[in-house]
């Protein structure tokens, strides 16, 4: 049996340029980020109204998970609008989690620490997509139903202001709306925890057990691991598309009643 | 349980991951912004230089098939019309020659008729002339054959006549012939 190297939770700093620390996860996401470069730039250069094999390939795959953006938001257009973020979110971290597989990442070694380390291992990169993936959420309802509008949704003082000159039920009803939008609030903390720890999560968890599997017997053993590993990225990744896209359709409607008026 | 090393134990963390709950999960200011950079970037990457262009090319490709479907719903109409539009001018020429041919009949059983009635005329015309012509030459005949006849009477009278008539009679004859002349 090998020596058992369990992986930290905080990612493996490997060297510092200037002040500035670099992690192994960080070169994985480097190493996505060289990836994307290079079949941009050949996927640019090939680019034609009759595709050629590669770009074949690639519509394949963006015109399937659009089908599946498409059951969530309901219309192409919408899709469309949020593919910036949501078909970035999961091509990035398709391609990280499939790439915490290759051969080389967690055994070879830099400074007597990992070289590479699954990108989605770092809390930093899943809080920092979350985040991101929430906040432009609420962008989309800052530009789609109005500033006022969808602040109304979290603060409900409007509705509070309204509620006066209809009487004691609706002032009643407005004071239960608003402890609503407080909870809503405090929801989309959750949302960004939930997102971002449930990648780290089942990835950080992945990685543990595909360890485990490799120190007890390296041949073999792992081997139906790192295939199941390959569904867990794809379905984390799905899971987090899509819930970023669920976010981003739900802030960008128009809240319960406006439509009434 | 002594061969397991925890790498937490014995790596250098982080500047800022002393204490804490955030510290212990690797939550870092440095690396948490470096992260979101590298994020910012990568979607950055991925939609200028894939996801955009691609999309772009499917709804050109979507425009073009749709373009081309209703150019063709336009030919096909355009082809039905144009079908329809040619049948009414076959139609139209159809009665058009009928027209010309019910014309054309008439005016040849008009000339027919009126050709006929001229090749009668000059029938007709011809039979006169042919019978004039033979009546001139049956006169003429039968004046020739009166000449001939005469002549011929007469030279068989003379031949008679030269064996039985004397010279005497003869110069008698011929005097009371002269006499009758005169």
């Amino acid at each position: 049996m090998s020596t058992l190297h369990i992986p930290p939770l905080a990612p493996e700093v490997i060297f510092h340029v200037g002040r500035f620390p670099v992690t192994n996860t960080m070169v994985n996401v480097w190493l996505a980020m060289g990836i994307f470069l290079g079949m941009g730039i050949i996927l640019r250069r090939s680019l034609s109204l009759r595709p050629g094999k590669l770009q074949n390939f690639f519509e394949y795959i963006l015109e399937s998970v659009l089908g599946y953006f498409d059951q969530v938001t309901g219309n192409r257009r919408q899709t469309i609008r949020f593919l910036p973020i949501s078909g970035s979110i999961f091509f990035f971290i398709l391609l990280s989690n499939w790439l915490g597989l290759l051969p080389g990442v967690g055994s070879i070694t830099f400074n007597h620490e990992l070289l590479l380390r699954s990108a989605n291992t770092d809390l930093n990169l899943t809080v920092a997509m979350a985040l991101t993936s929430v906040i432009v959420s609420h962008l989309f309802g800052f530009f789609t139903v109005g500033v006022f509008t969808h602040l109304n949704k979290f603060i409900q003082l409007g509705t509070i202001a309204k509620s006066f000159r209809q009487g004691p039920i609706a002032i009643f009803s407005a004071v239960i709306e608003f402890g609503v939008g407080i909870i809503e609030i405090a929801g989309e903390f959750a949302k960004v925890l939930s997102l971002s720890l449930r990648l780290f999560g089942n990835i950080f968890a992945g990685e543990v057990l595909l360890t485990v599997m490799a120190s007890l017997f390296s041949f073999l053993l792992p081997t139906p691991f790192m295939l199941l590993e390959l569904l867990v990225g794809l379905i984390q990744a799905a899971v987090f598309a899509i819930l970023s896209l669920v976010y981003m359709t739900v802030m960008s409607s128009a809240p319960h009643g406006a439509e009434e008026h | 349980m002594s061969n397991i090393a925890y790498a937490a134990e014995g790596t250098t963390e982080t500047e800022s991951a002393d204490t804490g709950v955030l510290a212990s999960l690797g939550i870092n200011g440095t690396l948490f912004t470096a992260q979101l950079i590298n994020f910012t970037i990568i979607a950055g990457i991925l939609w200028f230089l894939i996801l955009k262009p691609l999309t772009k090319k499917l709804a050109e490709r979507q425009k073009m098939i749709d373009d081309s479907i209703a150019n063709s719903k336009k030919v096909q109409e355009n082809l039905a019309k144009s079908e329809q539009h040619f049948q009414q001018r076959v139609d139209e020429a159809k009665v058009e020659a009928n027209k010309v041919v019910e014309r054309a009949t008439q005016e040849a059983e008009k000339m027919g008729a009126t050709m006929k009635t001229k090749a009668k005329q000059e029938i007709e015309l011809l039979v006169d002339q042919a019978k004039r012509n033979f009546s001139i030459e049956r006169d003429e005949m039968r004046a020739a054959v009166k000449t001939e006849a005469a002549e011929m009477i007469t030279v068989a009278l003379q031949k008679i006549l030269a064996e039985k008539m004397t010279e005497k009679k003869d110069k008698e004859l011929i005097a009371e012939m002269i006499k009758k002349m005169e």
